[in-house]
């Protein structure tokens, strides 16, 4: 026999091998890896999403804002998709053939996407997005006939009241970026964008449901999936009781009405914010719907930025508003009495230097610099501080000013529970390096003094700092809701309390001061509404671009206070003018309550407000 | 009265073992293409439009094919081995003229709604004409013309089809070096094939980690050679091999990393990192062997059950019905299923062997160890990408996955095999 005849064996050989590696390889792919087979289960599943119901959005004594309809997505597994009647769909769906088909690829690629992401076969995409109950009636009733097109029911959201569009935000299609940062969202999704929508999207989207469906070979249901166990029902989300009092909201809109500006109201107990008003603004039904996308467009390109949250984006130079922060830190740092005086000759004059200043009485104490807002005063309480020789040089001096600036929240996010917020600018002493050069002193950044300059605050800040004096020296976080579900739930960081590094006694000399402001001879005084007492400090914005603004803050009443405010408008001028009788309407309307009318129509009529709730009494005065 | 030599030839008497096997790969193959390809179709339907249906036709023709061989001369086909092969080689390089362009591959030839692939029947051609070359009286697989001729005779046709783009066709003619092992190629050209593999992997690696070739292959290869040298320091003989070796391990070296950085398309080079795990990627080329892998392991102990295989049926794994039938088999029949189709498929190439052994010409031995070489590569290769040990080369699984080409060409050398063996009887 041929010796190469023992070479058989070599081949024996090779196939035992070669089988053996296959028996292993396949024995540890079937029956050690059990997840081959979950695996392929899950892929043979259709998952129909539930869509729970949105929780609803009401003011503090429980008046609804926003609500739920419901919407409907045309949702289309394009898997399934053979030998459809395309023109009888077109028809249908009111849509051309180009239109369709270029939808139709969309939704392949969506899918395609997802399905590769889930590595999961049946995937469906959203080919028509939002479709009203009309629709909805009309498609269900012919749907049968298009294999692979389903209807999904979702909820959109209804508006009950047209008010706080910018603090309750509103909701819309999820973003790539969301897609990309949570797998709860898929495609076509809607979520909320801005304001509490935004803020509060956890709780109020509450908890997707989902039904698996078992289909077969031929994309027929074959009823749930292992008896349910892999379904779950719609948790719908918890309501939300926001914190704004709707009536005030409404009032304050009304003020505003026609102007530019921000109105922010506090309860300095809480921090819960009474009102947040800007104008312009926009109603917040144009934002629902299947026209949201076209509306969006239509207001992101509006000149006067209706979608602009100027409350919490906005920043101003505060102007006057400033005088009781200074004034408050100055006591604290002891170089300020009640008693000081200090006069003043048409303003600050220091060499070359002078801070103009309006005509007035002189010399004046700490409560009449207050009523009457002398420049001069606060030049020389602000040189005080920083010049204090306890500190060596001015460099010192400010550090520890900026630090107790800091301590009333200024310079950074507040951290208010709504998404936007900007951090407004308290300068650092670098900050000042870089504007000045090494080489300043307190008489270069005097106009820091006045609230002019580099010191830049929000609405949201401003009434912030009303809420500390109104207070007495703490605030906390200021926020948008009163309480979440029926528990009235509300997170640990908005019921911490922050406090300022002035001590409470310093405070009453102040208040003294603004309370003034509202007294015969006080710059707020034609504003000042007699039954109640309130405190209050007008100001003026420096406005290279224009006009100034007109800024107002206070509170009331004085003792106890239930209502903290600030007030801008811009381009208005001074702060007495607009400004203060917009707040102290506010405030009387918050503390009389929404069915009383006001004592001071003629600040009504100044505003050119006609008082449409108060219709009713006005009408019984006609004889 | 018809002579014994005759009446043999109107009863054929064909190895009943080798044909009990063929026919149960084929019909559990019709099985598992039925169920992969009905997946959208409630019934059983004789339309032409069914994927199954055409499987039938192609069955029907195997089987007539069969007829013809079993009632034919042996002989036939070893007077004509070089006239077939010629034909299949002139065919082959038609179709790059001429021919029809399937997924990138240029190797179909197109009769209206039916594609002939004339390089499955190359293979055919080749093994005919290697057996009748190196059966020729006087000729055996020594010295350098013979060797060179034996080479010559499947690397032509295996440059052909690797310029049709068909790169898993063309692999398969490399079958062809088992069979020179077994007329006498010596044992260290397989291994230094082994050895060139290893060399090859690891140069592939190193690209993928962008590695230095020479710290990580040159270097310890030299550091080992200069050990060698000094050992055999005695044997001018070896200090030579040692040397033409590494010299070759690192030409080979450059040749491939020259082949994969600038020869390759950019799908070859994915899916060789992918199956060397060197590249994780769930969405291209790897969604396929993710779906494969998934599909083989569904089935478990005993299988999902005849048409119950979600995997395969709702279109998950790719090409289900061809390449990738295996994932049927596996999904649908379970490891106990795999595990009786091994031992049928490899029952099969035992039982070639010991026929191509008993063979008492050496065109017989030659043809029986070529079909088997084929076959046997063949299963190699297409199990071995569905369950994620080669990369996915698409070749077919022969008897079993669709397609009229394959199936005739493997029942065409199968039974031309059968037939010569047949043969062996009337000497006896
Ligand atoms: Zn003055």
């Amino acid at each position: 026999m041929n010796p190469l005849s023992n070479r058989r064996y070599a081949f024996f050989f090779m196939f035992a091998f070669i089988g053996v590696i296959f028996v292993v390889r396949i024995f540890s792919l079937q029956v050690l890896d059990e997840g081959n087979y979950k695996r392929a289960v899950n892929n043979a599943l259709k998952k129909i999403t539930i869509y729970p119901s949105r929780g609803i959005i009401y003011d503090r004594h429980g008046k609804l804002l926003v609500y739920n309809g419901p919407v409907y997505d045309l949702i289309v597994f394009p898997g399934e998709l053979k030998g459809i009647d395309t023109g009888g769909l077109c028809t249908l769906l009111h849509m051309d053939r180009r239109e369709f088909d270029k939808k139709l690829e969309q939704a392949r690629i969506k899918a395609r996407t997802q399905r590769r992401r889930d590595n999961s076969f049946n995937k469906s995409a959203t080919f028509l997005p939002n479709l009203p109950l009309a629709d909805y009636t009309r498609i269900q009733e012919n749907l049968y006939r298009y294999k692979g097109f389903y209807l999904e029911q979702k909820t959109d959201r209804l508006y009950g009241n047209e008010a706080a569009a910018h603090l309750v935000g509103y909701i819309g299609e999820v973003t790539e970026k969301m897609l990309a940062q949570d797998a709860y969202y898929k495609n076509g999704d809607l979520a909320g964008i801005t304001g509490i929508e935004r803020g509060y999207e956890k709780y109020l989207r509450g908890k997707k449901g989902v039904r698996t469906v078992l289909q077969d070979r031929f994309y027929t249901e074959k009823g749930s999936a292992e008896g349910g166990r892999f379904d779950s029902s719609a948790l719908a989300g918890p309501d939300i009781y926001c914190s704004i009092d709707l009536s005030l909201q409404q009032f304050g809109e009304q003020l505003l009405q026609g102007r530019i500006g921000s109105i922010v109201a506090i309860e300095p107990s809480t921090g819960e914010i009474l009102a947040l008003i800007n104008k312009p603004d926009y109603r917040p039904d144009l934002l629902i719907g299947p026209n949201r996308n076209r509306h969006f467009q239509e207001l992101i390109t509006n000149p006067g930025k209706p979608l602009y949250n100027r409350a919490i984006r906005g920043v101003y130079p505060p102007g006057s508003t400033f005088k009781p922060v200074i004034a408050l830190i100055a006591r604290q740092e002891e170089v300020l009495s009640p008693a000081t005086t200090h006069g003043c000759a048409g303003g600050y004059h220091m060499g070359s230097l002078t801070v103009g200043c309006h005509p007035h009485f002189s010399p004046t104490n700490l409560a009449q610099s207050l009523a009457i807002s002398c420049n001069a005063y606060y030049c020389q309480v602000f040189r005080d501080i920083i010049d204090n020789p306890n500190y060596g040089n001015v460099r010192n001096g400010w550090s520890r000013l900026e630090t107790y600036l800091r301590s009333f929240g200024l310079g950074s996010r507040l951290g208010m529970d709504i998404p936007g917020e900007v951090s407004g600018n308290i300068p650092t002493l670098s900050y000042l390096d870089k504007r000045h050069g090494n080489k300043w002193r307190s008489s270069t950044i005097i106009s820091l003094a006045i609230g002019q300059g580099e010191i830049l605050l929000t609405p949201l800040q401003m009434a912030n700092v009303a809420t500390i004096i109104a207070n007495r020296g703490f605030y906390y976080t200021p926020h948008a809701i009163h309480g979440i579900g029926t528990q009235m739930f509300k997170p640990e960081s908005l019921r911490t309390l922050h406090r300022t590094m002035v001590d409470t006694v310093y405070f009453e000399s102040i208040i003294e001061g603004m309370a003034d402001v509202m007294q015969p001879g006080g710059t707020a005084w034609a504003s000042a509404i007699s039954s109640i007492p309130m405190c209050g400090k007008t100001g003026t914005s420096q406005n290279p671009h224009g006009e100034d603004h007109s800024l107002f803050i206070g509170f009331a009443p004085r003792i106890n206070p239930k209502i903290a405010i600030a007030v801008v408008v811009e381009n208005a001028g001074y702060g007495a003018t607009w400004a203060a009788p917009i707040a102290t309407l506010m405030m009387e309307h918050y503390l009389k309550g929404s069915q009383a009318a006001t004592e001071a129509p003629h600040l009504l009529k100044k505003l050119n407000v006609v008082p449409e709730t108060h219709a009713d009494s006005t009408q019984q005065k006609k004889p | 009265m018809p002579t014994a030599r005759n009446r043999k030839n109107l009863n054929p008497k064909l190895d009943f073992i080798a044909v009990m096997l063929f026919s149960v790969l084929v019909l559990f193959g019709f099985l598992n293409i039925y169920s992969a390809s009905s997946g959208t179709q409630p019934v059983f339907q004789l339309s032409m439009k069914q994927v199954y249906t055409k499987q039938l036709i192609w069955m029907a023709g195997a089987f007539l094919l069969i007829v013809l061989v079993a009632f034919s001369n042996p002989n036939f086909f070893e007077f004509t081995g070089y006239i077939f092969y010629g034909i299949t080689v002139v065919l082959c390089l038609a179709v790059l003229f001429v021919g029809r362009k399937v997924s990138g591959a240029q190797s179909w030839f197109g009769f209206g709604g039916i594609g002939i692939q004339p390089s499955e029947f190359a293979k055919f051609g080749t093994a005919l004409a290697l057996a009748k070359f190196l059966g020729t009286y006087g000729v055996r697989f020594k010295g350098w013309k013979n060797i060179g001729i034996s080479l010559a005779i499947f690397l032509i046709p295996m440059a052909i089809v690797l310029k049709q783009n068909d790169t898993g066709s063309a692999l398969v003619f490399l079958s062809f070096f088992l069979v020179l092992y077994r007329e006498g190629l010596p044992g260290y050209f397989l291994l230094g094939a082994v050895w060139l593999g290893i060399l090859a992997v690891l140069t592939i690696v190193l690209l993928a980690y962008k590695l230095s070739l020479i710290t990580w292959i040159v270097i310890p290869l030299t550091g080992i050679a200069l050990l060698l040298l000094y050992l055999f320091r005695k044997s001018r003989f070896w200090m030579g091999i040692i040397v033409g070796f590494v010299l070759f391990s690192w030409v080979f070296t450059r040749l491939v990393s020259f082949t994969y950085k600038t020869v390759l398309y950019d799908y070859q080079r994915d899916r060789i990192e992918i199956i060397l795990g060197l590249k994780k990627d769930d969405k291209g080329v790897g969604f396929n062997l993710i779906q494969s892998k998934i599909a083989i392991g569904a089935g478990r102990w005993t299988g999902r059950g005849f048409l119950e295989g979600t995997q395969t049926k709702m279109g998950f794994v790719p090409e289900q019905h061809t390449d990738f039938i295996f994932c049927t088999i596996g999904e649908e029949w379970g490891f106990a299923g795999v595990l009786l189709f091994l031992a049928v498929y490899l029952g099969l190439l035992f039982r070639l062997v010991m026929l191509a052994e008993r063979q008492t010409t050496n065109f017989g031995r030659v043809l029986g160890y070529s079909v088997t070489s084929i076959l046997f590569f063949h299963l190699c290769i297409n199990i071995g990408m569905t369950i994620g040990l080669v990369p996915i080369i698409g070749i077919p699984l022969p008897f079993v996955s669709f397609g009229g080409s394959s199936l005739w060409a493997f029942t065409l050398l199968l039974f031309t095999f059968l037939k010569v063996d047949e043969r062996r009887l009337s000497y006896a």
